[in-house]
């Protein structure tokens, strides 16, 4: 039996480590972020009755619901809060932080959380297939020894190290790199999960631990900046490590390939598709970086560009953020019609050949979406990068 | 002389002429008799439709214009204007109106335009009649009344004063400053009101250009605008306002050694003596004697020890009630409003449980010159710690008042700032909406949500007193869709506005209309939001409908430069449609007298006849219309006039 005073005193308290974790008081009760939930329709505790329960000292009634767990962390509701309140990143991790001290939490996230702890990667996976996805290239991609130098430091991250969709994401972004000459490299075996998700799932210590982690090993290494595969990685070193002390420069690969687009047209040849691109949640919303992917779309040639109706601050979700991807099963129970395969249907209307993306969360989630909603064979979903290398590859 | 008319149709764009077919009854009226010219135009009011009548005047030597085109009230003082300018007599236009009357609101085009001519032949044949009409002016008075000395009263009466014309400020309660003199802090920036208001009361006091009538009120306001005799009525405070110097020793030597009665100005937390100033930095500071209360009144038999103590001997038994007659040229009514009684809902059981206060109550309790010395206690003399501030009591509801009062929100808000400053207290505040539009509000609202003030929406359905001296509120949270309880140990009921209870009365001393709620009606809502109905006579602050003080200084000085428009325009035009009496054909009978709702007519005893007063008349006609004899005819609508237009409507 949970203590609803106890329990209210710790979200409270917890709160108040949060900056601007106190706007929760500010609440205004205007209900934009259950209606922006991709949830909203499923759930008992939309974030704006959470705080109406937590004013009824009825805390424990969330956390022994499923309310923590059906939120997929795409910050569309912190993003149009009018009260500035920071749901996404600490309102709704702080309740599953508490509803986990009750054991209150999906069995598959309790796995995946236990892989990285132990493991160091979600997939439970051993860290010395971290490099797997650079075998076959045709060129090595180069390990970092400690103290050596290169330009880039290539984060791959969970999904593209271990994913196999993920994986063909990896190597088109690396085969990219090789061609343009940027001089980049990997940790292999010795990278571990970035933990954006962990911190999102409420698991705090665990988090800071894995940050704390990573940077002492990075500072094995000498290199100008940072380039990340998957956009939740990106996040988590631009934003969060910094509490830490982390201090280099973080990019995503988007960024670099925007920045490059001048070599990158010598190379490409005309395609013939109307493509459609999907804003990952973490690369736009929460980061603002909404320009260069599509600046990398219009000068594919022969390309036609077609905008989906939700799109930049307004994109939709994935469903796959915050761990929804280690525990879609537990979603399926309570979700009639997943984000995912609302995205992809979304991408349909449009008359859009292509549902282009640049996570490889974003890939793994909307593949399995079109298989579902019987869109296979007219949609397919690439990365940004894959499009460029089809475009490149058409040539030769 | 021969009549010679000019007929004026205005297309006005198309409105008139999109329905109208202008040309036709351009062709029309220039056929009727005595029309030397008619002419059509776009838009008649313009510069070049004005220049183009003026110039007919002169080349065709016209003494008679028409304007068909909107209506009288829009546009008929623009055409005299433009008759005197051609050299006319002003009065010798008639406007017919085909817009609102014809265009706007007939479907077929040929019958509007039929409907056009047989409405100028009647503006035509009734413009024959018309004869020079002439107004007289009449000089303003410099002096301004203004009623009521709450914060408008007081800041339009400096403003005034300021600009050098002389105010007479009557105030019915002993001291002025009104209901912001018991405030302890104002929303949204917590300035604290005395500190904002007691200067500006001290102004009042020492500006030789206002003369301050405290305890007194207006019994009649005679005369019209620009020439008003004003009666005011002081009643005694049995302290005279000429030897009192402020010492207050009468107050420390009444025979009460402790305050006993309850202090009206403390809102019935507080105690005073039947010798009392409001506060002690009132104004004037010169005790007032209640004589409800006091000994000497009751029995007649007291030591008068307040009299013995009196260092100038100012305390006067024998004091009576004194008449005072100003003249003033404008009036100003600010006599503000009252809170609601919370005793009318009775669900919350305010006057019957303890513990229980509104929050003007909570006022005096919060203001470090109050009843308790801005100590919050419980009866039983502990510190809250669980309070519930309920909004809209009174408020938003068609069984008390259905209009928003607009301030209590944010008196919500500030109390629950306050009192979580002053003693850490949990507060909770009910409300349906929260309503905080002004500059600066809502800003203010989310800084106390942030400082942890608990909000719940939902009105409170009842409160039961619990064991230890705790009250349980019962109440549904909308926003959680459950009936939940609360324990608290004091509630603030947030109490509406209303008009004072006498609102009628003083509507009628001071000639104004209110709305039925029996608040001042604006002349207005938006275009002459501090004008009455009645000339002369501006209106400022909560008397017109509940505001904030921001506003209510606003509308004061508006008010005041209102007032300032007229004194210094120096003069007032007679009203044109006056009526006159024939003393031949007057027998007498006062029948005109028992219908004038300006009291313009008087009877002359020594002659037996009506007579009128130009003043006073405003042209409605009434007497006219109910004279047996004939004897009243009125300016603009004679006989004559009426029959010729009925005449020229009904002629196929």
């Amino acid at each position: 039996m949970i203590n609803p005073t106890e329990v209210l005193q710790s979200f409270e308290g917890r709160m108040k480590d949060f900056i601007d974790g106190e706007n929760f008081r500010k609440c205004i009760q205007c209900g934009i972020c259950g209606g922006s939930c991709p949830f909203g329709f499923y759930t008992d505790f939309t974030p704006r009755r959470m705080i109406t329960a937590t004013r009824a000292e009825l805390v424990n009634e969330i956390i022994e619901s499923n309310a923590p767990w059906l939120c997929t962390s795409c910050n569309l509701c912190t993003s149009r809060c009018p009260s500035r309140i920071p749901i996404t990143d600490a309102l709704i991790p702080v309740l599953r932080e508490l509803a986990m001290n009750y054991s209150h939490l999906p069995d598959e996230l309790g796995q995946a959380l236990t892989n990285i702890h132990r493991m160091g990667n979600s997939f439970g996976e051993s860290n010395r297939k971290r490099a797997k996805w650079s075998e076959g290239l045709g060129f090595d991609v180069k390990i970092l020894k400690k103290g050596e130098h290169v330009d880039y430091l290539f984060i791959v991250d969970d999904f593209g190290s271990f994913d196999l969709r993920a994986q063909e994401i990896t190597r088109s972004v690396a085969r990219l790199f090789k061609m343009l000459g940027i001089d980049f490299g990997i940790l292999g075996e010795r990278e571990r999960s970035i933990g954006d998700h962990v911190r999102l799932a409420g698991e705090f210590g665990l988090f800071e631990e894995i940050a704390r982690s990573n940077i002492n090993e990075f500072r094995n290494y000498s290199f100008e900046n940072i380039v990340t595969l998957d956009p939740h990685a990106y996040n988590s070193l631009k934003n969060e490590y910094r509490r830490y002390g982390f201090q280099s420069n973080v990019m995503h690969y988007t960024q670099i390939l925007s920045e490059r687009l001048q070599d990158l047209m010598k190379l490409m040849h005309p395609l013939n598709y109307t493509v459609t691109y999907h804003d990952p949640c973490y690369l736009g919303r929460k980061n603002g970086i909404y320009d260069e992917p599509r600046k990398i779309i219009e000068s594919i040639p022969g390309i036609k560009f077609v905008e989906m109706y939700r799109n930049r601050e307004n994109s939709y979700c994935c469903g796959g953020g915050g761990g929804g991807i280690w525990y879609d099963s537990y979603i399926r129970k309570f979700v009639k019609t997943r984000p995912a395969e609302e995205r992809v249907i979304e991408a349909g209307k449009t008359g859009a050949n292509v549902l282009l993306v640049s996570c490889p969360i974003d890939a793994i989630m909307f593949e399995d979406a079109v298989k579902v909603t019987g869109l296979e064979g007219r949609l397919r979903v690439m990365d940004i990068s894959e499009l460029i290398l089809e475009s490149i590859g058409k040539g030769v | 002389m021969e009549t010679r008319i000019g007929v004026y149709i205005c297309h006005c764009g198309t409105n008139i002429a999109g329905k109208v077919n202008v040309d036709e009854v351009r062709e029309y009226a220039s056929h009727l008799k005595n029309v030397v010219v008619a002419r059509n135009y776009m838009f008649m009011c313009s510069e070049p439709g004005q220049e183009m009548i003026i110039k007919d005047i002169k080349e065709y030597g016209l003494n008679r214009i028409v304007v068909a085109a909107c209506t009288e009230t829009l546009h008929g003082h623009t055409f005299r204007e433009v008759a005197k300018k051609g050299g006319l007599n002003p009065y010798l236009v008639q406007m017919v109106s085909i817009r609102e009357f014809d265009s706007w609101v007939t479907e077929d085009k040929v019958e509007a335009t039929e409907k056009a001519k047989s409405l100028i032949r009647a503006g035509v044949y009734r413009v024959n009649y018309h004869t020079p009409v002439e107004t007289t002016t009449y000089p303003v008075d410099s002096n301004v009344l203004i009623v009521g000395a709450g914060i408008a009263g007081i800041t339009a009466a400096l403003v005034l004063a300021d600009a050098g014309k002389h105010v007479y400020l009557v105030e019915r309660q002993g001291f002025i400053g009104g209901n912001m003199a018991k405030f302890d802090k104002t929303f949204p920036t917590l300035d604290c009101a005395s500190c904002i208001l007691t200067p500006k009361m001290s102004a009042v006091k020492n500006n030789p250009n206002i003369t301050l009538f405290t305890y007194s009120e207006v019994e009649k306001i005679d005369g019209f605008v620009g020439n008003f005799d004003v009666t005011i009525r002081k009643k005694p405070r049995y302290v005279r306002e000429d030897l009192c110097i402020g010492c207050l020793s009468c107050i420390e030597n009444c025979v009460y050694k402790e305050p006993r009665f309850m202090s009206e100005f403390d809102e019935g937390i507080g105690k005073r003596k039947p010798v009392y100033v409001s506060f002690p930095q009132a104004i004037p500071l010169v005790p007032v004697i209640d004589p409800e209360t006091c000994i000497q009144f009751r029995t007649g038999k007291c030591v008068q020890t307040c009299l013995k103590g009196c260092p100038t001997k100012a305390i006067d038994f024998s004091m009576k009630e004194e008449i005072v007659k100003v003249k003033v040229g404008a009036v100003i009514a600010a006599t503000g409003f009252k809170v609601f009684d919370a005793t009318r809902d009775t669900k919350y059981g305010f006057g019957r449980y303890p513990n229980i206060y509104t929050t003007i109550q909570m006022e005096r309790m919060l203001n470090s010159a109050g009843p308790t010395g801005g100590e919050i206690r419980l009866q039983d003399g502990s510190i809250p710690k669980e309070v519930a501030i309920i909004n809209c009591v009174g408020s938003r509801n068609e069984n008390f008042n259905a209009y928003c009062s607009r301030v209590c929100c944010m008196i919500g808000l500030k109390h629950a700032h306050m009192l979580r400053d002053s003693i850490g207290a949990n507060v909770t505040i009910f409300y349906t909406d929260i309503r905080a539009n002004g500059k600066g509000y809502e800003e203010f609202y989310r800084k106390v949500m942030l400082e942890g003030v608990n909000f719940v929406r939902g009105e409170v359905a009842s409160i039961i007193p619990s064991e230890n001296n705790r009250l349980t509120i019962v109440f549904e949270d909308t926003l959680l869709s459950r009936v939940r309880k609360k324990d608290v140990d004091m509630v603030i009921l947030n109490v509406g506005l209303e008009p004072h209870d006498d609102w009628e009365d003083v509507r009628k001393v001071l000639n104004l209309t209110c709305t039925k709620e029996g608040w001042l009606m604006e002349k207005h809502p938006k275009l002459a939001p501090v004008t009455s109905l009645s000339d002369g006579r501006f209106i400022a602050g909560a008397a017109q409908f509940p505001k904030d003080i921001p506003d209510t200084v606003a509308q004061a000085e508006a008010a005041a430069a209102e007032a300032m428009s007229l004194i210094d325009r120096g003069f007032v035009e007679s009203e044109p449609n006056v009526i006159r009496i024939d003393e031949e054909r007057c027998s007498g009978c006062r029948m005109c007298i028992s219908v004038c709702p300006f009291s313009a007519i008087t009877y002359n005893e020594e002659k037996n006849i009506a007579e009128v007063n130009t003043g006073l008349c405003k042209g409605c006609g009434a007497c006219a219309a109910v004279c047996p004899s004939k004897a009243i005819s009125q300016n603009n609508f004679t006989d004559e006039e009426l029959y010729a237009e009925i005449m020229g409507v009904l002629r196929e």
